[in-house]
């Protein structure tokens, strides 16, 4: 089949499927971005705990292969009466890993804030936490734009774990198997799920260009 | 009689910056040996000595940017608490202006002199701003209220830390080297802030290079050494009799390097 017929005959379904993959995207992305914040303030506080833990969810996620981790979530968590909807396990999959690199973005845009401005937070009376939220994050996340977008693309891309759960309607992945089991959709069915994630991909990085050129900071 | 009268009155209060012996070490150096000050209210206290004599240690210590080994630290009387909600409280009290400025890089002047009243002491935003205003206005900044810090000279920009300082209206203010870190050209005016804030009877402790600065504002000077205050005296006395040869050695290269 050619694009033009697949187009007509699977138009919608490709439609549907482009929605479902930008909802599991932002949806994964707000998730990860408010996680991976979390994890690095624990990884910068003073109780040593926090940061042990921290930084061990930082060594597991970011080393875990998506598959893998999917295959926890909907084939192990049930032996621990834990039971996902298959969206919900995909959404936690493509959540937890895009944050562990959500923190190590963080972590080195704090690496760009001199120690002085810690220090001058903390000799006006600002708590530990206020200085993380007036000084710290404001400064680690304007200098983590660029990689924040590519964090955004590749959590759209680990999205395409959905293709690997019955999801109705199912992802930009999910769509080329299904059509063809369907149809013979062959290489075609495939390269227009490709064009759809790479447009995106470059609107993102466009996005992510123009906002960081607007908030970046003068030094 | 009367003037002798009130000065023992002062000396009776309670300081406002009380060090009893004060120890610290970074490992196998010990950066300050039973260290001993106190500072009145009022009181201009200017701490000089070599590089690496531990007099910008001392000076951090007294807010507990840096902690000690042994010894105490008293504010009004009060011992420094452990880190915590307590000390950041009392860290609110005293002022603290850095070598290196060390302004916010991503907020506005105007915001780097409010961030600490709205955060700390709860100022409604309208009331912050218009205070800030008026302390930009009087290290004489306000007029680039509305740029970052990027934006400003180095003697602009430690004008602003003095004014966020200022803002918090802190009972006592602390000068790490202010002046260490600017083009020489820029050194003036900061000196004249800090000239103008003396006379006006603020509490500081400052650490400085400036040897004519030191003699014109401080009514204490601290000569500091290998971590031991070595000589406290009055301006006058320090610059032409100082009691100890490494006082006069010091002051001696001092001059050898203004020639």
């Amino acid at each position: 089949m050619n694009i033009q017929a697949l187009l007509s005959q699977f138009g919608e379904k490709y439609l549907l499927a482009l929605l479902t993959t930008y909802k599991l995207t932002a949806s994964a992305f707000i998730l990860a971005l408010i996680l991976g914040t979390v994890i690095t303030i624990m990884r910068v506080s003073p109780v040593k705990p926090l940061r042990v833990v921290a930084d061990f969810y930082v060594q597991i996620f970011r080393n875990i292969p998506g598959s893998a981790l999917l295959i926890i979530l909907v084939y192990a968590l049930p032996y621990l009466n834990v039971i996902l909807s298959y969206y919900a396990a995909v959404l936690i999959a493509t959540t937890l890993i895009p944050a562990a690199f959500c923190s190590e973005y963080l972590m080195s845009g704090m690496n760009t804030i001199g120690t002085g401005q810690i220090e001058a937070a903390r000799s006006l009376g600002m708590t530990f936490l206020q200085s993380i939220k007036n000084v710290v994050i404001p400064q680690a996340v304007r200098s983590s734009v660029l990689p924040m977008t590519n964090l955004l693309v590749a959590t759209m891309l680990t999205s395409a774990l959905a293709s690997q759960v019955p999801l109705n309607p199912t992802d930009l992945t999910g769509i080329v198997s299904y059509i063809n089991t369907h149809a013979v959709g062959g290489v075609t069915a495939f390269l227009i799920s490709a064009i759809l994630y790479c447009g995106t991909a470059v609107i993102i990085g466009q996005v992510g260009n123009q906002i960081d050129r607007k908030v970046r900071i003068l030094r | 009689m009367a003037q002798e009268q009130n000065k023992t009155e002062r000396s009776e209060q309670t300081p406002v910056i009380e060090l009893r012996h004060v120890d610290k070490h970074y490992g196998s150096l010990h950066v300050l040996k039973d260290v001993n000050l106190s500072v009145q209210k009022g009181e201009v206290v200017v701490i000089i000595g070599p590089s690496g004599s531990g007099k910008s240690t001392l000076c951090r210590t007294i807010n507990r940017m840096e902690t000690i080994d042994a010894g105490e630290i008293l504010i009004d009387g009060e011992h420094l608490p452990e880190e915590g909600k307590k000390l950041a409280q009392l860290r609110s009290e005293v002022g603290m202006v850095f070598q290196s400025f060390n302004l916010f890089a991503h907020k506005t002047i105007l915001d780097n002199v409010t961030i600490g009243p709205r955060e700390v002491l709860h100022t409604p935003k309208k009331e912050a701003q218009e205070e800030a205003l008026r302390l930009l206005k009087r290290v004489g900044v306000d007029t680039q209220a509305h740029k970052v810090p990027a934006q400003l000279s180095g003697g602009q920009q430690q004008r602003v830390a003095i004014a966020r300082t200022l803002a918090m209206h802190p009972k006592a203010i602390l000068f790490d080297e202010p002046t260490s870190a600017l083009d020489p050209e820029m050194i003036g005016e900061v000196l004249d802030v800090i000239t103008e804030l003396a006379k006006e009877g603020m509490t500081m402790v400052i650490v400085t290079h400036e040897m004519n600065f030191a003699r014109r504002v401080a009514d204490r000077i601290i000569f500091v050494d290998h971590g031991v205050i070595l000589e406290e005296n009055t301006p006058e006395a320090f610059f032409t009799q100082p009691k100890t040869q490494r006082a006069r050695d010091f002051l001696n290269t001092l001059k050898g390097r203004d020639k």
